[in-house]
Order: C-alpha cells, then sequence, then structure tokens
C-alpha cells in the first residue's frame, strides 16, 4: 500500500489526509463566519468562484481547542459535491505510505478513535490517517 | 413540429452512434444474442417514430430489418454473415436518411432500397453472395449523394451537451468574471493607466457577451413545452366529452431548460382543471350563446428577468359561492369570514389546501390536491401564480417565473456587522422602527409590531442566528423587513441595515450548513466574499409562525379598514426644513438616495443627475441640501419626470379627511389632517408646471440657415434647435422655414417661410429682424412652429 498522504498536525498530533483526496492546500485569507452552524465549522471562504465550507479539524475531532496555525492552512477536499477547506495546525509535505493500515490495540484515544482510520507508518514515523467523512460529521454529541 | 422533427434526426443519429460498436462486435460474432438485442431495440424505435412521423421509406426498411431480426432472436434464423451484411446496408441507409430528413429533403424509394430490403430474405442468398450488388450501388449512390451532402452542411447544426458540461464553462466564466473584478478594483486603486484601461475595457465586454451566450445555451423555448400540449388537451377533452381548443402565443420566449422542466407539471394540473371545472360541455356552451368549442390560451411573455404565463379559458369562470360552501364545509373558514372577502380573495381560495369545486371524483381531476400544490411548486422555484375569473366568461391563471433556478433577486442586509440575503419575492415592504407608524409590543417572550393597524410578530435576525440576544436588541434602531410568505403568513424581521437589490448566483451549502434551517444557500459577492441567503420560510417554521400563527382577524379587519376609508393614498415626509408635507403616492415614481455631487445648482436652475438622466430639482425652497447623501422623491406626471428633494421619507398614509383648499398658497394643493395632525399636500400641478421641462417634439420642423455664415452656425444653430426645429440638411428637398442673413447667400433649397435677419439694429423696413433680437425672433420661430403644427 503506497498510497499518497498529506502529512499534516493535527491538535498538535502528526495525521494524515489521503492525498489523493485532497484538491488543493490553500491558506485562507477571509473566514466570513455563518452564525448558528456548529463551532467546528468556522464559515465560508472563497476560492475561485466556488464557495468552501472551513471545518476546524481540531474541533470535529472533539477537542476543546481550535486549530492553532499562524497561516491558516486547509486541505481542500470534495465530499458528496461540497467542497471542504479541512483546517489544520500546519500542512506538510505530501509522502508516501511505508505500510499499509493498521489499527492500534487499545485504540487511538479519544475522538482519534472515532475519526481515524487507523495507523500508517511513514518516513517521519507512525501517523494517524483521518477519515474525511468522519472530520466533516463533526464531534460526536452533534454528528449523533 | 420541426423540434419534434430535430428530436427524432438527434435520437436516431445517437442511437446509431451508440450501435456502431455493437454492428461491428456483431459482425464478429453473428451469432452473440446480446448485440441482437441491442440492434433490434435500434431499429424497433427507428420503426416505431418513423410511424409517427410518416416515413413510410424509413419505416419499411426498418421494419423488414426488425423481421429478420426477430427471426433470430426467436431462434428460427441463423445469423449469418450474408444477414449481418443485409442488416448494416439497412443501417447505413437509414443513417442516410436521417440526413436526408434534417436536410428538408423527400424520401424517395429508389432501386437500391428495393435490393437491400430483398437482401434480408433467408433464399437471398443467391444474390448476396456475389458481395458485389449491395455494397455497388450503395457506393454509387453516394456519389450521387455528394452534391446534397454539401448542401447538408449550410443546415444549422446543433450537438447535444451534457448539463453539467455546461454547468462547469459557466462556473468558469464566473471564476473570470470575479477575477476581472478583482483587476479592476486594483487597476482603480493605481489610478488611471490608459494603455491599460482601454483594453480592459474591451475585455470586460467580451466577458459580459460571454457570460451573456452561456446563459443562453441553458435557455429553451417555450415552444418545446408547448408542442406537448395540444396532444394532452386532445386526449382529456374527448374523455371529458367537450370540445377544446388551443392557442398559443410567445412560444419564441426562452427559458431555463431546468425551469421547463419545473412548470410542466403544474401547468398540465391547470390545463386539466380547465378542462374539467372551466370548459362546459358543448351544449352548455350553446345554450349560453358561446362557440360550441371551448379555447384555452397560452401566452408568454418575458418583462426583465421574468417570464409571465397566461393560461385562460373561455369556460364559466370559479364558481365563488360554491367555493366559499366548501371553505366553511371544509373548515378553513367561517361563514362570515367567507361573507367579508371579496371576489378576489374568494378565488385565492382555490390554492387553499383541500378544496375542490368538483362534487364528484373524476378521473382527471376534482380529487382536492392541486392548485395548493402547483402555487408551492411554483413559489419553491421562485415564481407566483395568481388567479382572476369572470363569472360565464372564464378563468385566467397569471404565473410568473424567473427565468433561471439559480438567479435569485434578493435583498441584503445586514446584521451583527455581516450581509445576508433576503429572497425578494417574500418582501412586502420595509419600515424604519423609528418610524412613528410602528408600535413595538410585547406577549409573553414574542415581540410584536403594530402598523398599519395590523399586529405582527417580529424577529430578530439576531436573535435568530444567534449572535445577539433578544435582550439587548434596541428594536427602534432596527430596520424591519416585513415578510409574506407563501401561505399568507406575515412576520417582521428586523436587521441592522438594509443595503440593496442584487441578483444573485445562489449555490448549495454543505450539509452540515443545511442542519441549522437558517440559510437555503450561498452566494459570492463581486469582490469574492460569500453571503448566506437566508432561509425564510424554514425559520418562521422554526419560531411556530406558519399555520397556527395566523392571524385571521386581521384579515377581516384590513378588509373591513380597506371598505370604511377608501382614501386617497399619499406620501408623508419631511420637507429639508423639517415639515412634514404630503404627496399624493400616484405621484411618486420611486425614492432615491443620492450623493450631493449629483446635484447641479446654480441659481436659478437646480438639476439633479440620476441614472444617467438629468431631471429638475424641486424642495429646495424649503432649506438647504444637506451634507453628504440626501433622499430624493422621484414624481412623474406621466411624461416628466423631476425629483424632490426631502429630509426623511416617513410613511405612505390615506387621506381620509377633509382637503382644506388653500387660496393664497399655490404650492400646495391644501392641507389636510394625517393622524390628527395637520399636513399640507404638495400640489402636483404646480409642482410641474414650475419645474418639468418642454416636452421633446417628436417630430420638429426642418429650418433652413446659410450654411457658409459662421455666425448661423454657432450662435443662430443652437437657438434654433431650442426653439424645436431640425436643421435641415442641404439634400433634405424640401424645409418648413429658411432663415436668411442680409449679406449672406440665401439658403439653398425651398421652403414654406423665411425669417429674414439683418445685422444692424436699426429696422430696414423690410420685415426682417435684427440678428440679436432674441425675442422677436423667438416669437416669430414660434409663431412658425405653432402655425405648422397645428
Amino acid at each position: 500500500m503506497n498510497d499518497l498522504l498529506l502529512m499534516c498536525t493535527i491538535a498538535g498530533r502528526d495525521a494524515a489526509i489521503p492525498a489523493l483526496r485532497v484538491q488543493t492546500v490553500l491558506e485562507i485569507d477571509d473566514i466570513t463566519p455563518i452564525p448558528g452552524t456548529p463551532d467546528f465549522i468556522c464559515g465560508l471562504t472563497p476560492l475561485r468562484s466556488q464557495a468552501l465550507t472551513v471545518v476546524d479539524c481540531a474541533l470535529a475531532l472533539g477537542f476543546d481547542e481550535p486549530c492553532s496555525s499562524p497561516d491558516r492552512r486547509a486541505a481542500v477536499v470534495e465530499v458528496d459535491g461540497h467542497l471542504y477547506a479541512l483546517m489544520v495546525d500546519s500542512a506538510q509535505d505530501v509522502s508516501e505510505a511505508r505500510s499499509d493500515l493498521v489499527a492500534i490495540p487499545g485504540g487511538l484515544g479519544d475522538g482519534w478513535q472515532r475519526a481515524g482510520l487507523g495507523m500508517v507508518e511513514t518516513e517521519t514515523g507512525p501517523v494517524v490517517l483521518v477519515d474525511i467523512e468522519k472530520i466533516i460529521a463533526g464531534p460526536p454529541a452533534l454528528a449523533a | 413540429m420541426d423540434e419534434l422533427l430535430a428530436d427524432f434526426v438527434a435520437e436516431t443519429r445517437e442511437m446509431l452512434e451508440q450501435s456502431g460498436t455493437e454492428l461491428v462486435a456483431w459482425e464478429a460474432d453473428p451469432s452473440d444474442t446480446a448485440r441482437i438485442d441491442t440492434i433490434f431495440r435500434f431499429v424497433h424505435t427507428v420503426k416505431g417514430n418513423c410511424g409517427f412521423f410518416d416515413f413510410p421509406l424509413l419505416e419499411k426498411l426498418s421494419h423488414a430489418a426488425e423481421d429478420a431480426l426477430a427471426e433470430c432472436r426467436a431462434g428460427r434464423r441463423e445469423a449469418d454473415p450474408a444477414l449481418v451484411t443485409a442488416v448494416l446496408a439497412i443501417i447505413d441507409r437509414i443513417g442516410e436518411l436521417a440526413d436526408m430528413i434534417e436536410a428538408g429533403e423527400d424520401l424517395v424509394e429508389d432501386q437500391n432500397d428495393i435490393a437491400l430490403i430483398a437482401a434480408l430474405e433467408t433464399d437471398a442468398a443467391i444474390e448476396v453472395q456475389s458481395d458485389v450488388s449491395p455494397v455497388e450501388p450503395v457506393s454509387d449512390e453516394q456519389d450521387d449523394a455528394a452534391p446534397t451532402a454539401a448542401k447538408r452542411n449550410t443546415v444549422q447544426r446543433s450537438i447535444r451537451l451534457p448539463v453539467d458540461l455546461l454547468d462547469e464553462v459557466m462556473k468558469g466564466v464566473s471564476d473570470m468574471v470575479l477575477a476581472r473584478n478583482d483587476l479592476a478594483r486594483r487597476l482603480r486603486e493605481a489610478g488611471e493607466q490608459p494603455t491599460i484601461d482601454g483594453p480592459f475595457e474591451r475585455l470586460s465586454a467580451i466577458l459580459a457577451d460571454v457570460r451573456t451566450s452561456i446563459t443562453r445555451m441553458r435557455m429553451q423555448r417555450l415552444e418545446h413545452l408547448f408542442t406537448s400540449l395540444p396532444r394532452l388537451v386532445r386526449d382529456l377533452s374527448s374523455e371529458l366529452g367537450k370540445q377544446v381548443m388551443v392557442d398559443f402565443e410567445g412560444g419564441e420566449v426562452e427559458l431555463d431548460r431546468e425551469m421547463i422542466e419545473m412548470i410542466r407539471d403544474p401547468l398540465t394540473h391547470i390545463i386539466r382543471n380547465a378542462i374539467d371545472h372551466g370548459v362546459e360541455t358543448p351544449a352548455e356552451r350553446l345554450k349560453k350563446g358561446k362557440r360550441e368549442i371551448g379555447l384555452l390560451r397560452f401566452a408568454a411573455r418575458q418583462s426583465g428577468n421574468q417570464i409571465s404565463l397566461l393560461i385562460s379559458d373561455d369556460g364559466g369562470g370559479i364558481d365563488t359561492e360554491r367555493l366559499g360552501q366548501k371553505a366553511v364545509a371544509a373548515g378553513i373558514y367561517s361563514q362570515s369570514e367567507i361573507e367579508r372577502m371579496s371576489d378576489a380573495q374568494k378565488h385565492q381560495l382555490i390554492f387553499e389546501p383541500g378544496l375542490s369545486t368538483a362534487d364528484e371524483v373524476s378521473a382527471v381531476s376534482g380529487r382536492g390536491v392541486g392548485m395548493d400544490v402547483v402555487r408551492a411548486n411554483l413559489e419553491r422555484v421562485g415564481g407566483s401564480i395568481t388567479v382572476s375569473s369572470k363569472p360565464g366568461e372564464g378563468t385566467s391563471f397569471h404565473l410568473h417565473l424567473p427565468l433561471t433556478l439559480s438567479i435569485i433577486a434578493t435583498l441584503t442586509v445586514s446584521s451583527g456587522g455581516q450581509n445576508y440575503a433576503i429572497p425578494r419575492s417574500y418582501i412586502e415592504e420595509i419600515v424604519f422602527g423609528s418610524a412613528n407608524s410602528v408600535e413595538f409590543a410585547q406577549a409573553g417572550a414574542r415581540r410584536l409590531i403594530t402598523f398599519r393597524g395590523r399586529r405582527v410578530p417580529c424577529l430578530s435576525l439576531a436573535d435568530v442566528l444567534g449572535t445577539e440576544d433578544n435582550e439587548r436588541c434596541e428594536w427602534e434602531t432596527k430596520t424591519l423587513v416585513l415578510v409574506r410568505l407563501a401561505s399568507d403568513d406575515v412576520f417582521a424581521l428586523a436587521v441592522d441595515r438594509v443595503h440593496d437589490h442584487e441578483d444573485v448566483v445562489v449555490k448549495p451549502i454543505a450539509p452540515a450548513i443545511m442542519q441549522t434551517k437558517l440559510y437555503a444557500g450561498t452566494t459570492l459577492l463581486d469582490d469574492g466574499t460569500p453571503m448566506m441567503l437566508i432561509d425564510l420560510p424554514s425559520i418562521a417554521q422554526m419560531r411556530g409562525l406558519v399555520g397556527e400563527m395566523r392571524s385571521k382577524p386581521a384579515l377581516a379587519e384590513e378588509q373591513s379598514r380597506k371598505k370604511s376609508k377608501d382614501g386617497v393614498p399619499l406620501m408623508l415626509f419631511r420637507g429639508l426644513d423639517g415639515r412634514r408635507r404630503a404627496v399624493r403616492l400616484e405621484l411618486v415614481k420611486r425614492i432615491d438616495t443620492v450623493s450631493c455631487e449629483a446635484f447641479d445648482i446654480d441659481g436659478e436652475r437646480a438639476q439633479a443627475v440620476i441614472d444617467g438622466r438629468i431631471l429638475p430639482l424641486a424642495g429646495l425652497e424649503h432649506g438647504t441640501l444637506p451634507e453628504g447623501r440626501c433622499r430624493l422623491l422621484r414624481l412623474s406626471d406621466g411624461d416628466s419626470e423631476l425629483v424632490y428633494t426631502v429630509s426623511e421619507v416617513l410613511d405612505a398614509a390615506e387621506m381620509t379627511e377633509e382637503l382644506v383648499v388653500s387660496a393664497n398658497d399655490a404650492s400646495i394643493e391644501g392641507v389636510t389632517l394625517v393622524e390628527g395632525k395637520p399636513v399640507p399636500l404638495v400640489d402636483g400641478h404646480t409642482l410641474f408646471f414650475k419645474h418639468s421641462a418642454p416636452k421633446r417634439i417628436d417630430h420638429p420642423l426642418k429650418c433652413r440657415i446659410p450654411q457658409d455664415s459662421d455666425w448661423a452656425r454657432t450662435i443662430l444653430e443652437p437657438l434654433v434647435e431650442a426653439a424645436g426645429y431640425r436643421i435641415a440638411h442641404e439634400d433634405d428637398d424640401d424645409a418648413d422655414l429658411a432663415i436668411e442673413i442680409a449679406g449672406n447667400a440665401a439658403p439653398h433649397g425651398p421652403a414654406k417661410e423665411t425669417i429674414r435677419l439683418r445685422p444692424d439694429p436699426e429696422d430696414a423696413g423690410d420685415g426682417s429682424i435684427y440678428r440679436y433680437d432674441r425675442e422677436s425672433l423667438l416669437a416669430e420661430l414660434k409663431r412658425v412652429r405653432t402655425g405648422r403644427a397645428a
């Protein structure tokens, strides 16, 4: 399994997003907040003539602290015809998975267990591969 | 019919293309039954269509092929190479014939066709074995066809495209527009740069053109929808024993393809209703002195970015009595409410769910599901429907539809420092919370406002969105948008500010945002920032403002108000001096807000530039113009317009009290009481008399002036033109007037009258006018003009 992964940091931990699903990585300038939406949805940001829904990955995983990122990087993915910008602490390079997806005995711990597909080995060590759909569904209280 | 034919040709071609690969595969393995099935379906469809269009030759060919293939499918015949060749030849021929149909040529059966059919016969194997006969004639034919093929190319060609691709192109163009706006802003900031500005302007113009063309790609003529209706009408009327004729108008009007599909069902419903309930049986019609054949008319018209579609029948009209009884029986309204309703209001009852005037449920209509669904469907796509009816004369349904599904007319408002869009179709009125006609009240946790004698629930947008607590809301500073939902429920939405009208392209939003039920979509503004479109019906639903909150007494109250006070509508405003005044509402065309730069005031003359037009400015006598922006009432007497400056627009009111005429002030019609206070009513007559520009003369008289005189060209010409003349050209055969100047050559060409001018002030005694004697000259010009015009 030599899948390409977008290496990023979410809530201070190394994580990976399947790179094939990522259309682009952008630095978000302006976010138009949408009142009334759950916290993990930061708002909308324009990308060319499209409006992206900005999702804070840390909040979506159920952590209390939002993503802390100086340049507000986000990975753009498409789910069911809608475009989302997944905001992460930082986004690094694309690298190859060195191992298959493996489950960790005892689980990944809070939040990660639900939205993580499992662990993969990479050049820089083990990372959690996140499930894009789960992130977009938001933390469990809201997803339920 | 041509459209259907084009569809047929396009469909045949499409199937030909699809079956192309099948044919080749079949040729490789003639026993492959799956391939035979596909090809069989193709010829079968062609045969069916041909019968419909009356192409006997095409039908004969496809029928022969179908027969042969059916034999194979039934296992009565082996599919051998000979049969494959024969079938292929026929399919090629069908393709050729389709081309000929498109080119509008007559289909003539020739020897080849007979040979082709003969080749299909089982015992024709010998004939085909030569392998030359079926091929040769075809190639012969192709030679013959060469000149016609060239002709075919001139036929307007069309291709089918997936809508997705069009959307993609549209998206690309939208991107370009945004990029252009961005560039435009930067260029503006950088100051004027003629070398860049020119090409940029051109780019903008091209982009606008491309955008229009792409929008047009999605358009389809309404004809397309109309063609299917006569059949429907025929079937329904024969089923119901009635005779109905259909008449179409405006089939060339274009509408978004998706929109056409959206209105197909509602339209069908209306037609059913019209034929079932509206049009009487032939016997009844004759008794009533009408033609025994009923008429169903469809008229479409485009007005701005809306399409209006009128569907009218000449039947018996809506039975308002019965409708009222039904409404009472169904428990929707009480008897007394029905009695208070006007006929027009009763007509609207047909849109109430669960009502039908048909006593018996027929197969066609009368199940009481119908018009309410029709209305709901139309409103979902941003349209509206109204009905009018005259007993014994017929019923008309008036549909208003937006041109496209995705572009919605909205009003932009702001709340909590952010902008939102509200669909304009729901908005009834906008009032300032500070206006004294608005009273706030509280009932339990519900905020209410009283406006025009109606008590309506009031929501704060900030509270709905959760950005501000109702407790801290300063209602008086808000602007109230009165919203009327499809269900006739009214509520007020308090926003911080109302900005502008804007037509926006609505894009879908992510499910997580949809879940809030607050937004219907999003849109990107010109500068690329997103703006949310507020979902009013859903908000009303969540807040319990729909249905049970309906204020029926309010309806009755409104009704009685209308009856008792049938006053003249007025618009109240505050003049520049701060005094309350009124003007007849009919005169007011619109209210503008402009900045002071739009004014040009020079002594007695005051003008304002509005929408690129120069209009006379009135109302200045009451005070000085405020700094910055200024509110203007644009008044119109039907022909000319002027603007009236005010410091504040107050409200609309009705003049119910007596108008006390003031003898010594011509600028007002008189003084009337509004809410117990005296208000002077501005006299429109005086106003327009004083300020309106003379009407432009449609057919100016022609006047010749000496061509060789500088004085004539530079000084006389403008004066003559201002007096309502057109300067005649030398080539003009006749002229109404010629002006001669002593000492200059007389103007060339004939004229009906002549005015002579002299350069010296002294009277020469020859009836000439001193050339700087402006008054005499104008008087003379006027005399000639009025004499002529009379």
